[in-house]
């Protein structure tokens, strides 16, 4: 832009004939844009040729290692597949995916979020991988349909996980505050309990990282107040006062400093999971993914418990829900469909695969590996998985799945959050901009 | 405009000029040729591409559907562009004039022949090099955070830091400062400019007996005018596209509470966070326009304050 402004007048009659030569480039190069879609029907054949796969997943350093140790198993096994691994963490990862799949340059093996999955699903860009070659006899119908849109299976759930707390013992004790029953106890408990850890720590360790960053919270809010972010028509219904609420319960934490300052919070996410309040022992509770107790404890080299989600008083019933953690996705222009499946089935399907990836994704949502799984793990990851299993109980129906254009959520809450805490909006004000932002990403879509 | 003008001209008289300038001429295109390819596909294409998705909606994954000015009308109803406007403006017209003050301030100081000039000169310019990059960024982000350099040096005078970057009250200044941090480049400008004062013009002033200050502001800054408006024009520019520094130091988010939101921040989330290319293509053919028109009225004004000698 800068040079049209300074230069582009006198450029301009120069470069008249040279628009022509440009505008027939930019053709050829939209032409080949058209996208390649694998044939359906009988999956592709396997090639003898040597394959090159690009592979792309967001996650921490524990991710890193037993992905890595997954390729090089499967390489062995197939030596004519070379796999290029390619990773960052989540803030990067869809900034990238984007500008990728816009140049055409789509990874051939996606790590793909439910946030996304129906904006690049319902779009074309990936894969159905119902007959793709993968094995899929071992996945609940259930899962299976969390990543199915208008029949297509655009992704494979790889694991379960459920919204949870993970809390520090050490740090409660030294605060003496007791570990909380978490079959009872409700926000109201943990704001005490979460005061009571600020003020004992002075501020160097807080009672809880805050939450309010990040649609996790937000969904389950929600849920707990018989509301929901979207209906099936993917529509956004929630309700403003549900809103009004969360943000008015997250400022009162904020304020009676239960949660840290909101400016070290904005600090701290940059830094993703590593240097997480959590991670560094400075916060007593926090909001996670349930699986991601392992990489935590690993993070902070402290014991954490799982405790689930506190509730209101009158929560709905069945509010807890189970996510899959995330799926594999396949790109549509990918030009090895059957080398992209036979990676997908060695990392889903064999024992080999899981014996190295164990948890760290989440609890298989593969029910034969996950039996396979279970007595050889660590106690961190059993008790990962007895989380899962004994929540079985309050769980309910999963949410419908984000409608194409939700993905702007994350950076919504992010954006009226920080004007919540930071005195620019009230609680129902963001409320009322939340819902028309959302709605407006979702209608562009 | 008058640039134009004068090229026409120009061209008219080469191709008057008879067969051995036509051949010339020809051997000129042909060694521009490379040039003339790069601006083609490289800038030229993309631009026309561009213009043609802002009248389109573009979701990137599927093929743009013709929706006429639409975007364009969306923008006039769009609060969230509205505010990252007025987050530029204060980012240009604050960080450009403290800047340029720097740098001539600089650029008279290093004119007075120190010894070890040019080092000097190298030790200033660095930072123009460095500015803009993501490394820059990443430790600005250390220097001004809740325990960064600034709030250690602030600890010692006993003043209790902050979050200068995650405070919505605060993030921006850090930008501002380090744009104006970068006044190497045009601290060298205004040095070669200073060079090319004739040393008669002073040394009549002073036998006149014109004081110090008087010989600065009467003979030297008015001889300086043009290289002043060329600088002017460059960094105001230059401040409008400002992207990396926001998006490394905001996490591209353009936050705290959208204080850091640049219009080309907002512009690439709207274009690759929320798959709205078409949207996005819009407001940067709305950019060109305002850096137009702000460099229009830069010409224009300076009809009245730039001082050609000659």
């Amino acid at each position: 832009m800068k040079r049209i402004t300074t230069r582009g007048a006198r450029r301009s009659r120069r470069a008249a004939g040279f628009i022509a030569i440009a505008a027939s480039a930019a053709l050829v190069l939209s032409s080949c844009a058209g996208g390649t879609a694998a044939p359906a029907g009988d999956a592709p054949e396997l090639s003898d040729e040597p394959v090159t796969l690009r592979f792309t997943w967001w996650g921490n350093d524990a991710r890193t290692a037993n992905t890595e140790a997954v390729i090089a198993a499967f390489e062995a096994e197939n030596p004519n597949i070379t796999i290029e691994p390619q990773f960052t963490d989540w803030a990067g990862y869809w900034d990238k995916l984007a500008t990728e799949t816009a140049a055409n340059d789509t990874p051939d093996i996606i790590q793909m979020d439910e946030k996304y999955i129906s904006t690049y699903g319902g779009r074309g860009a990936l894969l159905d991988l119902n007959d793709a070659g993968v094995d899929l006899a071992d996945f609940p119908e259930s899962a299976l349909d969390s990543g199915t849109l208008d029949d297509a299976l655009y992704g494979i759930p790889v694991g379960l996980t459920s919204y949870s707390i993970l809390a520090n013992p050490t740090l409660l004790a030294a605060a003496g505050v007791e570990l909380p029953d978490d079959e009872t106890w409700t926000w109201d408990d943990f704001q005490k309990a979460g005061a009571a850890v600020s003020a004992a720590g002075g501020g160097s360790v807080y009672g809880a990282q805050s939450w309010g960053f990040e649609d996790g919270g937000l969904n389950n809010w929600a849920r707990q107040h018989g509301d929901a972010l979207y209906n099936d028509k993917g529509e956004v219904v929630i309700k403003p006062e549900t809103l009004t609420s969360w943000w008015e319960y997250l400022l009162a934490i904020t304020e009676e400093g239960v949660t840290p300052p909101v400016t070290a919070t904005i600090e701290k996410q940059a830094g993703g999971l590593a240097e997480s309040f959590t991670a560094t022992n400075t916060a007593a509770f926090g909001t996670w993914w349930n699986s991601q107790l392992t990489a935590l404890t690993e993070a902070s080299g402290s014991p954490l418990q799982l405790l689930r989600i506190p509730t209101i008083d009158d929560a709905e019933e069945g509010s807890a829900f189970y996510k899959s953690s995330m799926y594999w996705s396949v790109s549509a222009r990918t030009e090895h469909p059957a080398e992209a499946a036979l990676f997908l089935d060695f990392m889903l399907n064999t024992e080999e695969a899981a014996d190295l990836l164990l948890t760290e994704r989440g609890v298989p949502a593969n029910e034969k590996i996950r039996a396979y799984l279970t007595p050889k793990l660590s106690e961190t990851d059993q008790e990962v998985v007895a989380f899962l299993d004994e929540l079985a109980d309050v769980v309910g129906e999963a949410p419908p799945i984000t409608p194409p254009g939700g993905s702007a959520i994350e950076a919504l809450v992010k954006q009226y959050t920080e004007q919540v805490l930071f005195g620019q909006a009230t609680p129902s004000e963001a409320a009322a901009g939340f819902i028309k932002d959302l709605t407006a990403s979702i209608d562009a879509a | 405009m008058s640039a134009l003008g004068e090229l026409r001209s120009i061209g008219t008289k080469k191709v008057k000029g008879g067969s051995k300038a036509k051949t010339e001429n020809k051997a000129a295109y042909l060694f521009l040729l490379p040039w003339f390819l790069g601006l083609g596909v490289i800038t030229v294409g993309p631009m026309l591409a561009s213009l043609y998705l802002s009248f389109t909606k573009y979701t990137l994954l599927s093929p743009p559907e013709f929706i006429g000015i639409d975007n364009f009308i969306r923008m006039i109803g769009d609060e969230r562009l509205h505010n990252s406007l007025g987050v530029t403006f204060m980012y240009v017209f604050v960080s450009v004039p403290v800047q340029l003050g720097l740098a001539l301030a600089l650029a008279v100081v290093l004119n007075r022949g120190l010894s070890g000039l040019s080092f000097y000169r190298s030790v200033f310019y660095l930072p123009s090099l460095l500015g803009s990059s993501v490394a820059i960024a990443v430790l600005w982000k250390q220097v001004f955070g809740g325990q960064g350099l600034v709030n250690v040096l602030l600890g010692f005078f006993g003043i209790e830091g902050r979050g200068w970057i995650s405070d919505p009250s605060t993030a921006l200044s850090t930008l501002i400062i380090l744009n104006v941090w970068t006044f190497g480049a045009p601290m060298v400008i205004f040095l070669a400019g200073l060079r090319q004062i004739p040393q008669m013009y002073l040394e009549a002033a002073e036998v006149d007996g014109a004081t110090k200050w008087q010989r600065f502001f009467r003979v030297v800054l008015p001889l300086l005018t043009p290289i002043i408006f060329f600088n002017l024009v460059l960094q105001i520019i230059h401040a409008f596209q400002s992207f990396t520094q926001a998006f490394i130091i905001s996490g591209g988010t353009g936050g705290p509470a959208d204080s850091t939101l640049f219009y080309t921040l907002y512009l690439y989330n709207r274009g690759f966070a929320n798959f709205d290319m078409g949207y996005a293509a819009a407001m940067a053919w709305f950019l060109l326009v305002i850096i137009g028109i702000f460099t229009a009225i830069n010409f224009w004004a300076s009809k009245y304050w730039v001082f050609y000698d000659d």
